[in-house]
């Protein structure tokens, strides 16, 4: 299947958004504004989802048709016919297309199984707007049908109705847990710092030290010394 | 709102398609996906995290609802996600530069695609076509997708040389060391907000912050 390349899955949500307004403003905007506020880094709600490798949301307002004319290698020939009838060649031009409805573009990539990650995203979206804590049910509240979400279940195939198959997924990364290159990424960085620092020194020095450093950063924990999902600043 | 967390863009495109050249794209894809070495030249770019593309068919939006206008569209449409590292302008240049040929076979049959040579169209094409992100989350902004690949080699030779060297003794210890340290001279490096990526975590912080200073929910 296109949506996964090996461990990693590709995500991608399209969730329809309410036609309609509360007070003056849209309930496209409103869920525009509290994606725009969501904290950033390791303070985002998805650093708390596990295995969340990249992500993002945004609101696909309309479809959008731009481009040079008379590019289209194949359907050029149809200005031909401009030397009889000009309606011809305008019915040869692109169309504009609007959509009916604005949607809630969420798109992951992480690893492992989907129904484990959406249950991840339902448990532990949590996060703090000036005082006021709010869950996964916030983001999505003005989207159509998103009433019937009750419980983990009903948001799980509440995503999954809205889930569109990837016709191709390229992974250029690595497709191991988040943990494993979290980790991976931790010992990259110290063990940087390590070789700089005992640039030159002798033999027994450097030996001790190691024993020191391996101690210290536990290459084979997972769960020991690391960076948290989001880290920032080193 | 960003496109950029870290040393990650993220880039959403959103082109028309004909419904009825729908099929020959998901053979080109299928055909990529079978054949691994036809996405050789992306592999080579190295600064892709993880790439997608999504075709929509033009009544295959999302309908979760009576009380939900059906979509009526003349056209289907192929989104494509990215998250790179580098700037706007380095990656869409490096496609051009590196696999023009892969790049147009992909969006060869999206409306009026003026194909990736020469560069001026191509930038318009996806500069118009592309849509901002209001929330971007990487799990490592300090990385890019390079230090995910050489950490992944270098946790294993670290683990893999405290088995076989760490008791020896000091004078073989130290020759095991620097083989080590040989091999692994590519993949060091340490991971740091760049100055560039501060001064867009900058922007981003800032916008942020504004963001935070009005509420009209």
């Amino acid at each position: 299947m296109a949506t996964k390349s090996g461990n990693a899955t590709a995500l991608t949500v399209l969730s329809p958004i309410k036609n309609g307004t509360m007070g003056e403003i849209s309930y496209a905007d409103i869920t525009r504004e509290r994606c725009l506020r969501l904290p950033i880094h390791e303070n985002s709600p998805l650093a708390k989802v596990p295995n969340t490798y990249l992500a993002r949301l945004f609101i696909l307002d309309d479809v959008f048709y731009e481009s040079l004319p008379g590019s289209d290698s194949v359907f050029n020939f149809s200005d031909i016919f401009s030397f009889f009838s000009d309606q011809a060649r305008r019915d040869a031009l692109p169309k504009i297309d609007h959509l009916k409805s604005k949607y809630l573009v969420f798109s992951s990539n992480f690893h492992g199984d989907l129904n484990e990650y959406l249950a991840g995203m339902w448990e532990n979206w949590t996060y703090n707007d000036q005082g006021i804590q709010h869950d996964v049910r916030y983001i999505w509240e003005h989207c159509v049908a998103f009433d019937e979400v009750t419980d983990c279940n009903s948001f799980i195939s509440y995503i999954k109705r809205c889930q569109l198959d990837a016709s191709l997924f390229f992974n250029g990364s690595t497709d191991d847990s988040l943990q494993e290159q979290l980790k991976a990424l931790y010992l990259k960085q110290e063990f940087t710092k390590f070789v700089t620092t005992h640039q030159g020194k002798s033999a027994i020095e450097i030996q001790q030290a190691f024993k020191r450093f391996i101690e210290r950063v536990q290459p084979e924990n997972l769960s020991g010394p690391s960076w948290i999902p989001g880290q920032s600043n080193p | 709102m960003s496109n950029i967390a870290g040393k990650a863009y993220a880039m959403n495109v959103v082109t028309p398609i004909r419904w009825y050249m729908v099929w020959i794209n998901r053979l080109i894809f299928k055909i990529a996906l079978s054949r691994p070495s036809t996405l050789k030249g992306l592999i080579t770019l190295s600064l892709i995290h993880y790439a997608r593309w999504v075709i929509i068919p033009k009544d295959g939006f999302p309908h979760l609802h009576p009380s939900q206008p059906k979509e009526n569209l003349h056209y289907s449409y192929m989104l494509f996600f990215s998250n790179f590292n580098g700037s706007w302008d380095q990656y869409v240049d490096s496609f051009t530069f590196a696999i023009p040929s892969g790049l147009d076979l992909f969006w060869k049959w999206n409306i009026r695609y003026p194909k990736s040579v020469p560069l001026t169209p191509f930038h318009d094409y996806i500069k118009y076509n592309q849509i901002d992100t209001a929330h971007y989350y990487s799990a490592y902004p300090m990385a890019a997708s390079n230090d995910v690949k050489s950490a992944k080699i270098v946790k294993k030779a670290l683990i893999d040389f405290k088995s076989a060297s760490i008791e020896k003794n000091p004078d073989e210890f130290l020759i095991d060391y620097n083989n080590l340290l040989n091999e692994l001279q590519l993949e060091f490096g340490e991971m740091r907000p760049t100055p560039i990526v501060s001064l867009s975590a900058d922007a981003v912080k800032q916008r942020y912050l504004q963001s935070q200073s009005h509420h009209y929910i």
